[in-house]
C-alpha cells in the first residue's frame, strides 16, 4: 500500500481530487491478502473518460465476481496530479486498495484510440514498470492489452507482453485461471507465456520476428517457435444472453461523459460502412433478447440509482425488436422517472419511429452522421443514407420541437472532390432552410446547426486499409473551403486538427518500428495527445526526424493489394477477399446493401446471422 | 414536510465537492425510495439543500441538510434506508421533522473547526496559548480577498477579527498542534478556515508547515440575541 499521508497531502493540491480516491458506489474492495490473481485494469486516459467506457464495467465485474481474483482500476493521472506524484515520489496506485500497480500480477490496458499510447508509457513509468517488454522480470506485472486498436498490435508490440484480440469476456478468465494454475505449481515465466500463446485470441509478440523488404514494406512475419500459432484468430462470444453481463456499474462521484446506465443491446453491425473499423471487426451481429435487456436494465437502475438508460451498440436503431424493447422498458420504468435514450441515430425512417417513442422523456439535441456531403461520396463509403432520409427525418424532428442539430462529416475520404466537400455546406444550409421553410408559428426553439468534420484516418481491416491519407495541406485547403463558405450565424462549422489525424494514421497502420516513435515522443513529454491543448505536434515531428521515420510511408502512401500488411496475421472474421471486393466496389461508386437483406459473404465462419440465433 | 438532517463526511470523501455531494444524495434518495418532493416547472429538481458547503479536503462531523418530503416517514426508517445506500464515510446521524423554521442555509452563523498542523519549533501549550491570545488582542486582523464584481475580480481588504470566536489549544505533541476554533460562517460574514490559518501564520512566528494542515468541521451553530445554539 502506498503512503496515505503523502497521498493526502497531494490530494489537497490537485484539481478534482475525487478522480483519485475510488470509494464509489459499486466499486469492489477485497482483502488483497486472500487473492490469488490481482488484475489492474487501465483505461489510459483521465478518470472521467475511462469511467464512461462500458468495457471497463464489464471486465471489472466479471473478474471481481471470481473469489480468487481481483480487478482494481487505474487511470492516467491528470498533469497536475502527475507533477505532484513525481515530486513526492508516489508511485501510481489502484483506486480500490491504494496498492502500487507494480504489485499486481497483470496490468491490462484497453486500447480505444491510438493517441492514448503515450499515456500507456506514462502509466508504466509512473508505476515503476519497465517500458519495454524485454526488460521486465518476475518482479513486474504482465502488461497486456486488448480492445479495438489491438487488431493492429504492432505499433506497441515492444511495450506489451501479450495482446488479447477480440471480445474479452471468456478469454480473460481463461488467462487468469491459467496464471493461477501456474502460480500454484512451480512458477516459470517463460513457460506461462508459452502456454498463454496457445490460447485462441492471444498474441505474444516476442515469439515473432518481422523481416522487411528494401523498400521498407514487410517481407514476412516469422514465428520464432514452432509451437506458437502463425495466425491469430479473434475471440468472439457466440451467445450474448448467456455471456456474463454486469448487473452493477460503478457510479462515479464526479460528473462523467455518460452519467447513465449503459445497456449493451447487441454487438456487430450489418451496414458495412467502408471507413468503419468497428463495423468490420465486431461482425457478425449478435443480439441480446429483449427480456434479458429489460431484466438487466432493471437491475442496473436498481443498483446505480441512475435515471437514464442508454441503449448502446454500434447502431441501436437496428435492433430487430427495438419497438418492443422500448415499449417494454417504458412500461417497466414509467413511474420511476427513468428515461430511455439512444446514443446514435441513423438518418432514416426507423429513427423517426424510435423518436416517437422516446421523445416523451427527453428532448435535447439530435446528432446525425451523414459522414459525407454528397450522394456520390456516400456511395463510395457505403453510407446508406439518402437526401430523402435526411429530409424526412429532419422535417419530422423540427415539427416535434427539436431545434439543435449536429451533423458529423469526414473530410479526406477516398476519391473526394471539392464538390463533395462543399456538399457539407449544402447539407448544413439545407437543414437550416428546412427550419425556416416552416410557418413561423410552427417553429419551436432557436435553430442551431453544427456541422463537424473530422479528418479521415484509414484503418486496418477496413476496405480502405490500402488507401493513402490526405496530406495535411489538402486537409486544410478543404476545411477552409467549407469554413469560408459558411456565413450564417445559425450554422456553425467545427473541424478536427489534421495534424492529430495524420499521427493517428501513422500509428493506426504502423508496424513494429513505430514503437520507437511512440517511445521517443513520450520521452519528449508527449502525453494526452488526444487533448488538443496537450498535443505536441512539433515533438512528434522531431521524433520522426531523429529516428528517420517517414510519416508519408505510413500515413499517405497507397498500398498495393498484395503488400504484406503489418496486421495480416490477425484474423478478424471478415476475410481479406471481402475487403478487397469492397475496396474495388468503392472505387466504382457501387454500394453494398445491408447484410441482413442478403448475406454478402464477408467471410465469417459459422455466421450466427445465417441460421444461428438472430433471424 | 421538512426533515432536517445532520450527516458527516469523512476520510477520502472529504475530496467530494459540493455539487458531487448533492448528486450523491439525489441518487441515494432514489435508491432508498425516499418520497422526495420535486420543484414545479419545466426542469423539476429535487427539493433539498445542504447548508454552508464545505471546501474540498475538509472532513466534517456535522453537516446540515433540509429535505422536503411528499409524505412523512419515521426518522428511524429514513435513516436506516439512507445509510444503507450511502457510502460508509457519508452517513446520516440525526434527523428531526420541523414545525416551522427558517431554512437551514439562513440559520447557520458559526462553524467550529478542529485544525491540526506542524510548526517549526517546539512550543508548550502555555506558550502557544499566549501567542494566540496576544494575536487576538488586536483590534484589526486584515486579510485581502478576491471578490467578484460583475465580471471583474477586485481585491478587497477585510477586518476578520470579529469573525474569530473562541480559540482553544486542544493538544500539543512536540511540533504537532491541534486547535479548535469558532469561525463566522454563512450570510452575515464568512471566514474560511484556510484564510484564518493563513492570517494566523502571517501574524505569528509559528512557521506553519502548510502541507501538514488537516481540518475538520466539528459542529455548526445558529445565532440569536448573541447566543449561539445548534439548529437541531
Ligand atoms: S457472413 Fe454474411 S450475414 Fe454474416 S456478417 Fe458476413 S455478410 Fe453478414
Amino acid at each position: 500500500m502506498i503512503d496515505k499521508k503523502i497521498l493526502d497531502g497531494i490530494l489537497k493540491k490537485v484539481e478534482k481530487p475525487a478522480r483519485y480516491i475510488g470509494m464509489e458506489q459499486n466499486s469492489v474492495i477485497k482483502d488483497l491478502n486472500n487473492i490469488k490473481v490481482k488484475f489492474a485494469f487501465s483505461f489510459p486516459d483521465v478518470y472521467e473518460v475511462g469511467m464512461s467506457h462500458l468495457g471497463l464495467h464489464i471486465l471489472y465485474n466479471l473478474i471481481n465476481e471470481e473469489e480468487d481474483f481481483v480487478c482494481e482500476r487505474v487511470f492516467a493521472p491528470w498533469i497536475d496530479m502527475e507533477e505532484e506524484m513525481r515530486k513526492e515520489k508516489l508511485p501510481l496506485y489502484t483506486l480500490e486498495n491504494k496498492e502500487e500497480v507494480k504489485n499486481f500480477d497483470f496490468l491490462g490496458f484497453t486500447l480505444q484510440y491510438e493517441m492514448s499510447y503515450t499515456n500507456i508509457l506514462n502509466i508504466l513509468d509512473l508505476s515503476n514498470i519497465p517500458l519495454l517488454s524485454k526488460d521486465r522480470s518476475d518482479e513486474d506485472p504482465f502488461v497486456i492489452a486488448g480492445g479495438p486498436c489491438a487488431y493492429n498490435p504492432e505499433p506497441i508490440a515492444e511495450f506489451v507482453d501479450f495482446f488479447v484480440i477480440g471480445e474479452g469476456e471468456e478469454v480473460t478468465l481463461e488467462i487468469l485461471n491459467l496464471y493461477k494454475r501456474h502460480k500454484e505449481g512451480i512458477w516459470d515465466r517463460e513457460k506461462f507465456l508459452k502456454e498463454v500463446s496457445q490460447i485462441e485470441g492471444i498474441y505474444v509478440p516476442r515469439y515473432y520476428d518481422v523481416v522487411y523488404n528494401e523498400d521498407n514494406t514487410i517481407k514476412e512475419m516469422l514465428a520464432l517457435d514452432p509451437e506458437v500459432p502463425t495466425i491469430i484468430k479473434k475471440r468472439m462470444i457466440k451467445d450474448l444472453d448467456s455471456m456474463f453481463s454486469p448487473e452493477k456499474m460503478i457510479v462515479p462521484f464526479v460528473e462523467t461523459v455518460h452519467d447513465r446506465v449503459s445497456m449493451e443491446i447487441f454487438r456487430g453491425c450489418t451496414h458495412g460502412c467502408r471507413f468503419c473499423q468497428a463495423g468490420m471487426i465486431y461482425r457478425p451481429v449478435r443480439e441480446k433478447s429483449t427480456d434479458k435487456i429489460v431484466e438487466l436494465a432493471e437491475r442496473l437502475i436498481e443498483s446505480t440509482g441512475y435515471e437514464n438508460v442508454s441503449l448502446s451498440s454500434l447502431s441501436s436503431c437496428d435492433y430487430s425488436e427495438l419497438h418492443l424493447l422500448i415499449t417494454k422498458l417504458m412500461e417497466r420504468f414509467e413511474d420511476k422517472k427513468v428515461g430511455v435514450s439512444l446514443p446514435s441515430l441513423r438518418l432514416d425512417s426507423s429513427s423517426i419511429d424510435v423518436l416517437k417513442e422516446i421523445e416523451k422523456v427527453r428532448k435535447s439535441g439530435l446528432t446525425f452522421a451523414p459522414e459525407a456531403g454528397s450522394q456520390r461520396l456516400r456511395d463510395v463509403i457505403n453510407k446508406g443514407i439518402t437526401e430523402d432520409d435526411l429530409d424526412n427525418t429532419v422535417s419530422y424532428v423540427f415539427k416535434e420541437g427539436w431545434s439543435t442539430i449536429k451533423l458529423y462529416f469526414m473530410i479526406g475520404l477516398p476519391t473526394e472532390t471539392d464538390e463533395d466537400v462543399m456538399g457539407i455546406r449544402e447539407l448544413a444550409y439545407k437543414v437550416k432552410d428546412m427550419f425556416f421553410a416552416m410557418p413561423k408559428e410552427e417553429r419551436k426553439g432557436n435553430l442551431k446547426v453544427t456541422a463537424s468534420a473530422s479528418c479521415f484516418v484509414p484503418k486496418p481491416f477496413t476496405p480502405f486499409q490500402w488507401m493513402g491519407q490526405e496530406t495535411i495541406d489538402e486537409f486544410y485547403r478543404k476545411i477552409y473551403l467549407v469554413k469560408n463558405s459558411i456565413k450564417d450565424n445559425k450554422v456553425t462549422f467545427n473541424y478536427h486538427d489534421p495534424e492529430l489525424s495524420y499521427l493517428e494514421a501513422i500509428i493506426a497502420r504502423g508496424d513494429r518500428r513505430v514503437s520507437k516513435l511512440i517511445l521517443r515522443a513520450w520521452e519528449k513529454g508527449c502525453k494526452f495527445d488526444g487533448w488538443s491543448e496537450h498535443f505536441k505536434y512539433d515533438s512528434w515531428l522531431e521524433s520522426m526526424e531523429e529516428l528517420d521515420i517517414d510519416g508519408f510511408f505510413y500515413a499517405q502512401r497507397n498500398r498495393s493489394l498484395d503488400e504484406v500488411l503489418p496486421w495480416d496475421f490477425i484474423r478478424p472474421g471478415v476475410s481479406k477477399d471481402y475487403l478487397i471486393r469492397e475496396y474495388k466496389k468503392s472505387l466504382e461508386e457501387q454500394t453494398t446493401s445491408d447484410c441482413r437483406e442478403q448475406c454478402r459473404g464477408c467471410g465469417i465462419v459459422d455466421c450466427t446471422m445465417l441460421g444461428g440465433g438472430n433471424k | 414536510m421538512i426533515l432536517r438532517l445532520i450527516f458527516n463526511k469523512k476520510n477520502y470523501l472529504k475530496y467530494i465537492g459540493h455539487l458531487d455531494l448533492m448528486r450523491l444524495f439525489h441518487r441515494s434518495f432514489g435508491r432508498a425510495d425516499i418520497p422526495i418532493k420535486y420543484s414545479e416547472g419545466f426542469n423539476p429538481h429535487p427539493k433539498f439543500s445542504i447548508a454552508n458547503p464545505l471546501s474540498l479536503g475538509i472532513e466534517s462531523d456535522e453537516e446540515y441538510m433540509d429535505l422536503d418530503l411528499e409524505e412523512k416517514i419515521p426518522v428511524e426508517e429514513f435513516m436506516e434506508k439512507m445509510n444503507k445506500v450511502l457510502p460508509k464515510d457519508v452517513q446520516i446521524i440525526k434527523g428531526v421533522y420541523l414545525e416551522k423554521e427558517d431554512s437551514i442555509a439562513s440559520l447557520i452563523a458559526w462553524a467550529y473547526y478542529e485544525i491540526s498542523f506542524d510548526i517549526r519549533e517546539n512550543n508548550s501549550k502555555e506558550e502557544l496559548e499566549n501567542i494566540f491570545n496576544q494575536w487576538l488582542l488586536k483590534e484589526e486582523i486584515i486579510i485581502t480577498r478576491l471578490r467578484k464584481k460583475g465580471k471583474k475580480k477586485i481585491e478587497k481588504e477585510e477586518n476578520i477579527r470579529s469573525f474569530i470566536g473562541n480559540l482553544l489549544v486542544k493538544q500539543v505533541k512536540e511540533k504537532e498542534i491541534t486547535i479548535d476554533v469558532l469561525l463566522r460562517s454563512g450570510g452575515n460574514g464568512n471566514l474560511r478556515p484556510n484564510d484564518f490559518i493563513e492570517a494566523m501564520n502571517r501574524d505569528t512566528n509559528l512557521n506553519i508547515d502548510l502541507d501538514s494542515i488537516m481540518m475538520k468541521r466539528l459542529s455548526q451553530y445558529a445565532e440569536k440575541d448573541d447566543n449561539i445554539y445548534k439548529p437541531l
